[in-house]
Formats: C-alpha cells, sequence, structure tokens
C-alpha cells in the first residue's frame, strides 16, 4: 500500500486543480471537535479506574450497546458513566469517520485525500478493536497503548480538517503570490522543521507520560524515576521548540496568520500543560518539599477528589491537545512553503 | 572498522534463550524472560550493528547518547508490546535476605526460596489473597470476603461496588506486598509505609502495640496531611473496611516472612540440611511437613494475636481539667461552671508553662524540634525502616549501600523533626491527637514516649502535658487562643441565652 501520508509538494499542485467541498471539510471538522470529549472521558476512565466497569465487549452487560437503559448508564455508578460514554464517543467517532469518508469519495477529487480518510476510518475502527481488547483481555498494558494511539487518531482528524479547508486548497496560492510580490519570504524552512518537531517531541512526551499514568505495581521504582525525568526532560524540550515557535512568528511579520495563530494556541497550550502538570504531581503524589510553605503542608491530597480529577484529566486532554495543533501548526507552515516556493513571482 | 563491542553478549548472559525463543515465536516466551534482558539484548545488538561499517567519530561521539536513547526505546517497545504481562506476584523480601547474608555470612536463597513457598501456602498470590483457617477465632481479624475484595485486578460493577481496592488506591506506592517500594515510592518523602515491620506511626495505642482496626481506618479516612498519602474519604465504607483488611493481612504476611528468615538465618543449618519449608515434604516426609508447618502457624498466631489484641490496648485520653482551658477542646459541661473571664489568663499562663516544659529537659522536645519549635534540632537520626535494613553499617556508607540498593532498597534518609510552626501535625491535629503524641510517642520514629508521673517521679503530670498541648496549638497561630476563648464564650452565652 502506498504511503499515504501527503507530501506537501505534490499536494499543492493536484489541489490547486480540485474544489473545495464545504460537506467534507465541516464533517472535518466536527470529527475533530467531537474527538477532543473523547480523549476527555476516556482520561477521565483512566483517572476513576473504570476501564473495567464494563467487563464485556461490544455489549453492556449484555445488552446491545445503543440498546442500553439511560437510566443505569446515566444515573448509575459514575465509572459505568464514564466508560459507556466512553464507547457511545467512540462510536460517534466511528459514524463520523465512515460518513467522511463517503463524502470525501463523492465531493472530493484528490486521491490522496480519499485514501487518507480510508486510513482515518482504519485507524478509528482500530483504535476500537483496542479499547476492546482492553476489557476482553483486561490488560493495563494494552489499555496504556489505547491511550497513546487516542491522541494520534485525534491528530489524524486535526489534520484532516487543515488538508480539507479552503485555505489548504485555494488561499496558500494567493498568499503566496502577494507576498512574493512584496518580496517576503512567507514560511522558512526552519519554522517547518521546528514545527515538525514539536509534533514528533510532544508525542514522545505523551508516550512516557502513558507509562507514567498506567503504572503497574510490577515496575521497579528505578523505572518509573526514569520515566518521571524523561517526563520533565521532554517537557523542557516541548517549550523549549514551543518558544521557538513564538519567536519565530514574533519576528517574522510576513507568516500566514493561519500559521501564526496556530502557533500562539500551540504555545498557550503548552504553557498551560506545564501548569498542568506541576499541578498533576501535587495532586498524586504531593510534593517532596511540603514543609517548606504552609499551604502545600496543610494540603491533604483527595483520592478520586473533584479537583485532583480534573487536574489530571486536563493534562491528559491538554496533552492531546498540544499534539494536534502542532500538527496544524506544521502542516499549515509546510503547506505555505510548499506553495510560496511553487508560484513564481509577478 | 569492524570490531566486536565488548559488554552483554547474548551467549554469555542469557541472550541466546532470548533469541531462541523470539526466533521461535513462542506465545508466551515475553513473560518468561524478564524484561532487562530483553532490553540487554537490544542494547548488545545495537551495539553489534553499530560497530559495522560506520565512522569512527559516529561510534565515538553518539554512541553513548544512542545507547541510552535505544534504552528508553526499548523499554518503551517492551511494555507496550506487552512483556510485563506477567501475573503480579508478592516478590520476596530480597532487602532483608542481602542484610542477613551479609551480617551472617550465609547464603539465603535457599531461606527465601523456602519462606517464599511458605507464605504462597499460607497467604496466597495478590491475585488470590487467601486468609489462614488456623486464624479464625471467634472474632476474625479480617474477613475473606472483604480480602478478596480488596485483593485481585482492579474493576467495579454495575452497582459501583469495587474490587481490586488495593491495586487501585494503593499499589503504585505502597507496593504490591506492601514493602514501600512502590514505583513511585523514590520520588515521594517521607517514603511510603513499609507494612512488613508491623509498625504504624499514628495510632491509639503504645508503642510496641499494633493499631486497631479504628486507627487504620481513620488514617485511610483522614489521610496523611502534607504527604503523598491521601485521604480515601470520598471511597465507601466497605471499601474503606476491606482496605484496612488488607493491610492488616499484608502486615502480618510480612511480619511473619521477617521472622521466617531471621531464623533462617540464625538458627538453621542450610548445609545440614535444614529448611524453613519443603512443600515436598508434604508427600516424602510428611512428619516433617507437619512440624515445619506447626512452627509457621505458631509463629503467625503470635503475630496475628497482637493484632487481635490492640483493642483491649487502646489509651483513652480524658479531656484537661475543666480549670485549664485548651485551644480547640471546648467542653461546654465544664465551662458552665467556671469563670469565663479569666479564661484568657489562665490560657496564657498554660502556655507560657507549656514553653518551658517544651524547652526544659524532661520533655526535652527542643533537642529535636528546635527551641521554638521551627524542627531545627538534631537532623542526623534515621526511622526504623530504615535502621532495619542498615543494621550493622553506617547508612552514609556508598558502599555498604550498595548491595542494599540493588536489590530494591531505596537511599537512605534522615528523619527530620517536624517544624511545629507550620500547625500541621501528620498524626491529627486535634489536643486529643497532640497528648497522644506526646505521652505515648510515635511508632518508628526518634519521637520517645514521655516520662510520666506517677511511674516515673521524674515525669511530668497530665497538666503538664496539656500546657505543652497549648504551647504547640499557640505557636502554630498566635490567634488560636484568643479565638478559642472567645468561640467559648460565644457558645456559653449562647447556652446561657
Amino acid at each position: 500500500m502506498a504511503d499515504p501520508t501527503p507530501d506537501p509538494k505534490h499536494i499543492g499542485d493536484r489541489s490547486l486543480a480540485t474544489g473545495y467541498s464545504a460537506l467534507v471539510h465541516r464533517l472535518s471538522v466536527i470529527l475533530t471537535v467531537a474527538v477532543f470529549p473523547l480523549i476527555w472521558v476516556g482520561g477521565l476512565v483512566t483517572t476513576y479506574d473504570a476501564g473495567m466497569a464494563v467487563p464485556d465487549w461490544p455489549g453492556t452487560y449484555g445488552w446491545n450497546m445503543f440498546a442500553y437503559p439511560a437510566s443505569t448508564w446515566l444515573f448509575g455508578p459514575f465509572d459505568l458513566l464514564v466508560e459507556h460514554s466512553h464507547r457511545l464517543l467512540g462510536t460517534l467517532a466511528g459514524l463520523l469517520s465512515i460518513a467522511l469518508v463517503v463524502a470525501a469519495f463523492r465531493n472530493d477529487g484528490r486521491p490522496w485525500f480519499r485514501r487518507w480518510t480510508l486510513l482515518l476510518l482504519l485507524a478509528v475502527i482500530a483504535q476500537g478493536a483496542l479499547g476492546g481488547a482492553r476489557v476482553l483481555l483486561d490488560e493495563r498494558t494494552v489499555a496504556m497503548i489505547h491511550g497513546c494511539t487516542g491522541p494520534l487518531f485525534f491528530a489524524m482528524a486535526a489534520a484532516t480538517a487543515v488538508m480539507s479547508s479552503r485555505w489548504w486548497i485555494e488561499r496558500p496560492a494567493a498568499e503566496a503570490s502577494s507576498q512574493t510580490a512584496l518580496g517576503q519570504n512567507a514560511t522558512g524552512p526552519f519554522l517547518c522543521w521546528l514545527a515538525s518537531s514539536l509534533l514528533v517531541a510532544s508525542y514522545l512526551q505523551l508516550i512516557v507520560g502513558a507509562q507514567l499514568r498506567h503504572v503497574t505495581g510490577s515496575v521497579p521504582h528505578s523505572l518509573f524515576k526514569g520515566f518521571v525525568h524523561m517526563h520533565l526532560g521532554l517537557a523542557g524540550l516541548v517549550a523549549l521548540i514551543a518558544s521557538g515557535l513564538l519567536l519565530t512568528c514574533i519576528f517574522n511579520g510576513g507568516l500566514p496568520a493561519r500559521v501564526r495563530r496556530a502557533v500562539f494556541l500551540v504555545f498557550a497550550a503548552v504553557l498551560l500543560q506545564i501548569a498542568l502538570g506541576i499541578g498533576t504531581w501535587i495532586v498524586n503524589y504531593a510534593l517532596p518539599w511540603a514543609e517548606l510553605n504552609a499551604w502545600l503542608a496543610s494540603y491533604t491530597i483527595s483520592a478520586k477528589g473533584y479537583w485532583e480529577s480534573l487536574v489530571v484529566t486536563a493534562h491528559v486532554a491538554t496533552g492531546a491537545l498540544i499534539i494536534s495543533l502542532s500538527t496544524v501548526v506544521a502542516l499549515r507552515a509546510w503547506r505555505s512553503r510548499a506553495t510560496s516556493t511553487q508560484v513564481p513571482a509577478n | 572498522m569492524r570490531r566486536r563491542s565488548s559488554g552483554f553478549s547474548p551467549q554469555g548472559q542469557g541472550g541466546a534463550e532470548v533469541k531462541h525463543a523470539v526466533a521461535l515465536g513462542q506465545a508466551d516466551s515475553c513473560s518468561a524472560i524478564p524484561r532487562n534482558q530483553i532490553e540487554m539484548f537490544l542494547v548488545w545488538k545495537f551495539r553489534h550493528l553499530a560497530s559495522r561499517g560506520l565512522p569512527a567519530r559516529w561510534q565515538t561521539a553518539t554512541r553513548a547518547a544512542a545507547f541510552r536513547a535505544l534504552i528508553v526505546v526499548g523499554s518503551l517497545l517492551t511494555m507496550a508490546v506487552g512483556c510485563n504481562r506477567q501475573q503480579p506476584s508478592f516478590e520476596p523480601n530480597r532487602v532483608l535476605a542481602k542484610r542477613l547474608e551479609l551480617s551472617e555470612s550465609v547464603p539465603m536463597e535457599q531461606a527465601t526460596a523456602d519462606v517464599g513457598q511458605a507464605l504462597e501456602v499460607l497467604f496466597g498470590t495478590p491475585d488470590t489473597p487467601k486468609w489462614p483457617e488456623f486464624l479464625d477465632g471467634e472474632q476474625p481479624l479480617i474477613s475473606r470476603e472483604r480480602l478478596a475484595r480488596a485483593g485481585g485486578a482492579v474493576s467495579s460493577d454495575e452497582e459501583g461496588r469495587h474490587f481490586g481496592l488495593f491495586r487501585e488506591h494503593c499499589v503504585s506506592c505502597h507496593g504490591t506486598n506492601g514493602d514501600g517500594l512502590g514505583p513511585t515510592a523514590a520520588l515521594l518523602n517521607p517514603y511510603p509505609r513499609d507494612f512488613r515491620l508491623g509498625k504504624f506511626k499514628f495510632k491509639s495505642t503504645p508503642i510496641g502495640s499494633k493499631p486497631t482496626r479504628d486507627d487504620l481506618k481513620q488514617l485511610l479516612l483522614r489521610g496523611v496531611v502534607g504527604t503523598s498519602m491521601p485521604s480515601f474519604s470520598l471511597l465507601e465504607d466497605e471499601d474503606l473496611e476491606a482496605l484496612t483488611d488488607y493491610v492488616i493481612y499484608l502486615s502480618i504476611r510480612g511480619e511473619l516472612e521477617r521472622r521466617l528468615l531471621n531464623e533462617a538465618a540464625l538458627e538453621l543449618d542450610f548445609d545440614g540440611g535444614e529448611r524453613v519449608f519443603d512443600e515436598a515434604a508434604k508427600e516424602s516426609d510428611p512428619e516433617l511437613y507437619a512440624e515445619q508447618m506447626l512452627h509457621i502457624q505458631s509463629q503467625t498466631q503470635r503475630i496475628a494475636k497482637q493484632w487481635s489484641e490492640a483493642e483491649s490496648q487502646v489509651v483513652a485520653i480524658e479531656g484537661p481539667p475543666a480549670e485549664l482551658p485548651v485551644g480547640r477542646w471546648v467542653d461546654l459541661r465544664a465551662a458552665e461552671s467556671i469563670n469565663l473571664s479569666q479564661m484568657p489568663d489562665a490560657l496564657e499562663q498554660s502556655i507560657a508553662r507549656g514553653k518551658q516544659l517544651f524547652q526544659g529537659n524532661v520533655a526535652s522536645c527542643a533537642f529535636c524540634h528546635g527551641p521554638e519549635g521551627a524542627g531545627d534540632g538534631q537532623q542526623n537520626n534515621y526511622d526504623e525502616w530504615t535502621r532495619d535494613w542498615t543494621l550493622g553499617f553506617d547508612p552514609r556508607d556508598p558502599e555498604a549501600l550498595s548491595p542494599m540498593l540493588e536489590e530494591g532498597a531505596l537511599k537512605p534518609r534522615n528523619i527530620l523533626p517536624r517544624n511545629l510552626r507550620l500547625g500541621v501535625f501528620r498524626g491529627g491535629s486535634s489536643p486529643a491527637d497532640l497528648y497522644r503524641r506526646i505521652v505515648f510517642g510515635i511508632e518508628g520514629t526518634p519521637m520517645p514516649a514521655l516520662p510520666m508521673k506517677p511511674d516515673n517521679p521524674q515525669g511530668l503530670t497530665a497538666n503538664q502535658v496539656w500546657d505543652i498541648v497549648n504551647y504547640l496549638l499557640n505557636l502554630s497561630d498566635d490567634s488560636l487562643s484568643t479565638a478559642t476563648t472567645s468561640d467559648l464564650e460565644g457558645s456559653s452565652q449562647a447556652k446561657n441565652g
């Protein structure tokens, strides 16, 4: 099977000749928006150790998933609510992916994009199967893998939204043309590589974070400590790359607004994530030097407490958001650069 | 440039088995091979490949970084492909075995294996914990049903009942067998408690006694302020009861393991064929098996008896005398019969007396906690959980520590006296809690029990201890004494009005 990953230069040539489909784009955006709560609820499943709240799959306590009584689901135990909601939201993502494939095959002229939507559908099916395997095998390692691939699907959905947008298909050529005429180099290779590095670093960071989150009693404390140090080191790297992107945006006024906005967003998300990361450690384990401060010394962690769960789950969801935003920045940057180098000056 | 890398070789250190197993595609090969062997094999393989046809500059400059990266990637991959799918097991007390091996110069492998076997017969596994029938008395110490709920894998049912509670809430810090060596342990301060010594800090019984069930349950409910020990107040009562059972179970199991290992090192002649426990003897030599089992049962019963007796050893704390106001201790029945206008003066005098006692030689609080209670007294002590495995050598000696750390022990840390000015008392902040801490000390720590009259003519009276309590409460919050007195007045007026 050919590599479906789009090559920006080739995409530029072909997409210029194809029309923009509002339906495909809207479906992509809806899918992306729908996956974010799915990630949140998935995070809650792990936070509340609710992965085995429904012991069967794909059914729910012997019922067809969709026919499971709402009274039990909505007003029953909280674990059941989050696990079953996660499954239903996953199904919604699957249905939206199917609709997207149909819409793409009917309305989008780009063969590679059609194949991409098929890949997206395969990814959501695989993700669902992984979730099912986690339940049927009752295996935390599978839960960890499921937790790592979820944000990957979120990033794929975000990429689909970018690649189906009017800007992707029509605007870069016009922007590049006007910028070249003004003598500005719109998007340099540095920013493109920086954005790609952010994507890779933030995903690695998520994988290491998953090792901490899905830790089992058999993991030696030395290994866990190593993962924590690695997580801290990667956090520094992600912050450094995000700062580099921000500075590049500030000092390069010729960047397309879409790239700039995405960079500002991802930088804000990284700042938020650092704060949430510190918060996550405090609400899980307290600080090792709590005695230095009266407030920290008087803080008692509440197991499964509302704020504790919110902070931890928000940290997970923001991590996934950073990966998706990095994908958006990288794609827009590469797209902007690819088209600007192809359009001759007037 | 071709050269053979030094270091790990698959033939030399088990890599051949790894390669063989992987080549055969054995379904369970991963669970049969220790993960670190796979990682070592990956490192060796990488070195082997890296040494072929690559520029010397690359090999020397970036190899170290590449090795580190490979170890990381290898760890991630081995975890990702599910090589940590082995069933959870109770790991033996390797640290104690190593300490005994070094101090007594006896090999401990056989003893460790024997003890592990005996413990599994009596107490089962983390997935299927057992409670020995011979411990069933008139009032069972723990319930088998609750034990089963607390053990095993994490799940919940349609009614919202949780199972695998210990794994859900405790194992990441306290470890599968309650050794305080869970994955997160090295990064926590203080380190998580090791239940296997059978010592618990905050309880209503004197030093040397076990805590009551209620002590443990209260600790779960309240958590330990300022530490990584959370409050489980949001859990159902039956969950707390199940967790309490499981902690007692692990503590008894761990304490028995310690006793048997100590006996093996100090009393048995392994060269002469003596064994702690030999399950095979059940068939081959039933008499020997019965003898071994009887001894192990009697040791277990002794430990369990201490737990059963805990309730009868609770020391009730009577309140302070009516004429002595104590911060936060509002006894309105007594307050009605005393002159409230004199309370602030009485409290002030009590605080002043408490300060003198705190800094004096009998209570000697200032020696550790510093003259003003800021925790700046002696700083070089260790708790008993650290002293236990550093017995016979200096915990600051890296060479002596090395073999123990290799067995999983955590780097020793000094137990620092509390800064009492923060107003945070881990064992509870009520006057009664403080009174109990002062009079009975804190088990496993350098905080001793105070000498008390009339048992000790040089000791303190109960009223003097209440004076110290007042001083401590005043130390942490200057407005507290005033507020308490005004609260008292307000409450009394409300009653009278």
